[in-house]
């Protein structure tokens, strides 16, 4: 369980339930903030069954990694030891009754109190961080830097499956596109800058980019996103002023930038996997 | 250019941290690496650069013939999530080797040893 395949499943699976995740959160925001359009509440159905079949795997993974298990039943063993004794555990079985409670009020279209209750498991996330487990004040400031990432990411690429089912719907295209762009600016700028300051905490050097596994898997999500950018703006400056003769475009442009966003998810599950180039140079110094 | 506040304070706080951990990595131990104690220790303190979880940590002490010293499993310690206590009994002197094995709250595992003496 400790060669590099498992490692790169479990965090495969992980950007796989943060994808759900975040799409049901999503369901839930653009309801409470934007609007809700038909085929929401089963949007965010989808995302909790996609969060539910990613975080199975991952907490199956993950334990089997914790335990050393070779075989299932080692496996099956350990995992009530795990939901116990570990932040891991708990927090992760925690956060999805939580998604399960944010589904059953977005069912009842109770929007804001669905995207307040998924949120907080999006956010809940961050305590399975690097700086969340970090002592003094480095450690919070990483965390804060976790939970502003994180809390946008989810707000920014979670809509974008709710946008594209607005765009099928018939509501004017003009003000989906408005209202939803304000939103995605914010979220776009937060992410920038909270990125920014966890490359200098947990990177250091531009050379570890390209010289170390968590620098290459941190470089891939950066190309990513650098493309998930480049069709915002794109939908931002060019399609949103040439609606609705521009509403198929612009249907297909953010099916794209979903598509990639999953694909940034999953190269961020894999990235917390991974020690951050600081500390494995200071691995050998502290043990 | 114009600064904010928090960006201002943000800079700041980044210039004057040292670099950050993010594995649990053994920063101190007692008895410490190279030192030289009594028969009489009953316990070991290991301190890391992150809070672990003592139900996943394992802590083995080995004499230099590889004969295993008496260990008890490791403890949390109330209040210090980055350190374990582990219980243990020397019955002869001599040099021993520490193997440690440690899952931190974020989901890395790491391990490492260290030795020290034990006199009579």
């Amino acid at each position: 369980m400790d060669n590099p395949v498992w490692m790169v499943l479990r965090g495969l699976s992980r950007g796989l339930h943060l994808a759900g995740y975040f799409s049901a959160f999503g369901a839930a925001l653009f309801g409470a903030v934007i609007m809700p359009v038909p085929g929401l509440r089963r949007l965010a159905w989808g995302g909790f069954a996609v969060a539910v079949l990613g975080g199975a795997a991952w907490f199956w993974l993950q334990t089997a990694d914790f335990a050393s298990a070779r075989s299932p039943s080692a496996v099956l063993a350990a995992l009530p030891l795990v939901a116990e004794y570990t932040r891991f555990g708990w927090l992760t079985l925690a956060r999805l009754a939580l998604l399960l409670l944010a589904v059953l009020c977005a069912q009842g279209r109770r929007w804001r109190l669905a995207a307040a209750l998924a949120g907080l498991g999006v956010l809940g996330e961050s305590w399975l961080g690097h700086g969340a487990a970090m002592t003094g004040m480095e450690g919070w400031f990483l965390f804060a830097c976790s939970l502003a990432h994180i809390g946008a990411a989810a707000a920014w690429l979670g809509t974008l499956p709710a946008l594209a089912l607005g765009l099928c719907s018939g509501v004017s295209p003009m003000v989906l596109a408005q209202r939803y762009s304000r939103l995605g600016m914010l979220c776009v700028a937060a992410i920038l800058v909270t990125a920014f300051l966890q490359y200098l905490l947990l990177i250091g050097r531009v050379s570890a980019f390209f010289n170390t596994g968590y620098g290459e898997a941190a470089l891939l999500k950066l190309v990513l996103f650098a493309a998930l950018l480049t069709l915002a703006a794109r939908n931002r400056w060019r399609l949103t002023p040439a609606l609705p003769a521009s509403r198929a475009a612009l249907l297909r442009a953010i099916l794209w930038e979903t598509a990639l966003g999953v694909l940034v998810l999953l190269a961020a599950g894999v990235l917390m996997q991974l020690s951050p180039p600081v500390m494995a140079a200071m691995a050998g110094m502290a043990s | 250019m114009r600064l904010s506040i928090p960006a201002v304070a943000a800079m700041l706080m980044l210039a004057a941290t040292p670099s950050a951990f993010a594995h649990a990595y053994l920063t101190k131990s007692s008895p410490a690496a190279g030192a030289v104690v009594g028969a009489s220790t009953s316990s070991m303190l290991l301190i890391f650069t992150e809070a672990v979880q003592p139900k996943f940590c394992t802590v083995t002490v080995t004499d230099s013939a590889g004969i295993p010293a008496d260990t008890g499993a490791p403890q949390a310690v109330p209040g210090h999530g980055n350190e374990l206590s582990v219980p243990v009994h020397f019955s002869r002197a001599g040099k021993y080797t520490v193997k440690w094995h440690a899952l931190s709250v974020d989901t890395h595992k790491t391990h490492g040893t260290f030795s020290f003496s034990v006199n009579q």
